[in-house]
């Protein structure tokens, strides 16, 4: 599979960001002349980290992403429905229309990112020609691949997906992912699968931070990942990229949740719009993003904030089943 | 925090309201310099009061003025401003500036401080987010160049020192002929080559304020975190 973009795929990711002091890897330049350099994994991974502390929401139309942006959302996600309505609707979910999406990006100043199916690059090449900030290979939508993943590195624009552990975590990061996040269980408002996936990426890597190189090899065959990218979370004790948590998450204590569980920030997908004062709501969840450790303002913003969205039980009975094992 | 103690260290805070505030600390933490730099990361109030001089790290600079609104922090960072040295990079540039273009629809808050106006997302979308060298003459090593990470980032319009104020200094520009083409910001064929254009600005110094619109702390180089403590902040501990 190719795609029609110029840039060359960057190295995966050492520690933080890009190469430091080392000279910037020849790629094509912006102009005749210049030489500087687009798309690098750099740039990619370093807006990920500019999210980071941060609430990404989704959203649904214009009005929606102003309300977001004037409670402080870092980013949003536009999308024609929210999990919790593709999951009551059933049927295909694709990519949203781009003159939907681009009625977002001129309503909103903060970046604006935007869900492709699993494996759909063609719908990425759409996007990124309409200069969509951030893409999500989503769990949330019907796959379109059932093998095959995006080749990321092909693209200028950036890409976050979704893993439950850290094999799966480490998988899409080869694939060029620069940014993670757990998938949970979207549209349920229901914390529990988000939780069991942070912890699993955070003891894996415990697990892998102790082991010797005859053991990691042995390791990263067993949990299907990259030598050098399990190696490198091990070495830094986290992830190589920024890791958010979504799906499931629905009041400020439940985003504080997931802070003290080791996340970088949270997508917030149908636990605003969904609820009886989004306003309100988002931007409680905002604040407790940032002072997560801190209980007495956790208190306070959690006072008053009107009906949460109905929550769903996991179980085999789950209407739209489970969306996070879709992805492979 | 006794004044003893002050005397041996030097206090320097990073506002850690939303953004890559993480990543200013481990650069500060490489640094060796005359004094030992004790970090704090700012959250409320009190925490700034402890700070000889304070980094607003890049972030979205919509999510992080009102956070610093609803942390009751917008005020005593205007008043830290007017005494003590501040350095705003990206997200934390747009923050310092006295205006700034391409706000969201109502306008932004902002703290002021440096004689500059900016527009926000300068440079376009993040597929327009790119790296570049600099060469920059104030930095340790002036020879080697320091990799420019801009990510959606600010573009300075235009300098307005007025005379009260102290002059403002150019501390790096992008190498010429980089702006964008694609944008309305510079049309298709004006000649963007002019040495003294401000839109090849991108890092400034104002008495003991400093803006980068590039993110320093995303590479290990930490030249520039040691230009800012050394330049900025240990001159303004002497009385």
């Amino acid at each position: 599979m190719s795609t029609p973009v110029s840039t060359t795929p960057s190295a995966p990711p050492a520690a933080n960001g890009p190469s430091g002091t080392a000279a910037v890897p020849p790629r094509s330049s912006q102009r005749d002349g210049g030489n500087s350099s687009l798309g690098t994994f750099g740039v990619k991974s370093g807006l990920a980290q500019m999210l980071k502390g941060g609430v990404i929401m989704d959203v649904v139309n214009a009005e929606q992403a102003r309300i977001a942006e004037e409670a402080g959302a870092c980013a949003v996600m536009a999308l024609e429905r929210v999990p919790a309505d593709i999951r009551a609707e059933g049927g295909v979910s694709r990519m949203s229309d781009p003159a939907m999406i681009k009625s977002i990006v001129d309503a909103v100043t903060i970046p604006v990112m935007a869900k492709v199916r699993i494996g759909h690059f063609v719908e990425a090449q759409i996007l990124q020609s309409i200069g969509i900030d951030y893409i999500d290979e989503s769990e949330v939508l019907t796959p379109a691949d059932e093998e095959h993943h995006i080749n990321k590195h092909n693209f200028k624009v950036p890409f976050v997906c979704g893993a439950r552990n850290l094999g799966e975590a480490l998988r899409r990061i080869s694939e060029g992912a620069a940014f993670i996040r757990t998938k949970g269980e979207a549209g349920t408002g229901n914390v529990v699968e988000a939780v069991r996936h942070q912890r699993s990426v955070m003891s894996e890597i415990r697990k892998a931070s102790v082991m010797n190189e005859e053991e990691l090899y042995a390791y990263a065959k067993d949990i299907q990942a990259p030598f050098h990218l399990l190696k490198e979370a091990a070495r830094l004790k986290r992830l190589p990229v920024v890791n958010f948590a979504a799906g499931g998450i629905a009041t400020p204590a439940d985003a504080a949740l997931m802070m003290q569980l080791g996340c970088d920030g949270v997508f917030v997908g149908s636990g605003i719009f969904h609820s009886g004062d989004p306003a309100k709501r988002a931007r409680a969840i905002v604040q407790a993003v940032t002072h997560f450790n801190n209980p007495k303002v956790l208190a306070e913003v959690s006072e008053d904030l009107g009906a949460p969205m109905v929550g769903l039980t996991i179980d085999s009975n789950l209407k739209g089943g489970r969306l996070a094992s879709r992805g492979w | 925090m006794d004044t003893h103690q002050a005397k041996k260290d030097v206090t320097v805070g990073i506002l850690a309201l939303q953004g890559a505030f993480a990543e200013h600390q481990v650069a500060l933490q490489k640094l060796s310099c005359q004094k030992k730099v004790v970090i704090v990361l700012v959250r409320v109030a009190d925490d700034l009061a402890r700070c000889d001089a304070l980094i607003i790290p890049g972030g979205e600079s919509t999510t992080i003025a009102l956070l610093a609104r609803l942390a009751g922090l917008l005020e005593p960072l205007r008043l830290f401003l007017k005494k003590k040295p501040v350095w705003g990079t990206c997200a934390g540039a747009i923050l310092l500036a006295q205006a700034v273009e391409n706000t969201k629809k109502g306008g932004q808050e902002l703290l002021g401080g440096m004689s500059v106006t900016v527009a926000r997302n300068g440079w376009g979308s993040q597929v327009e987010s790119f790296e570049a060298p600099l060469l920059v003459d104030g930095l340790r090593d002036p020879d080697q160049s320091f990799t420019g990470v801009f990510i959606r980032a600010p573009v300075v319009l235009s300098l307005s020192p007025s005379p009260e104020d102290p002059p403002l200094e150019i501390i790096a520009r992008l190498p010429a002929g980089l702006l964008p083409r694609s944008q309305t910001l510079v049309s298709p064929d004006e000649d963007d080559t002019d040495p003294r254009d401000p839109r090849t600005i991108v890092a400034i110094r104002q008495g003991r304020h400093m803006l980068t619109t590039f993110h320093p702390e995303l590479t290990k180089d930490s030249r520039f975190h040691e230009y800012f403590v050394r330049a900025c902040v240990l001159p303004s501990l002497s009385p």
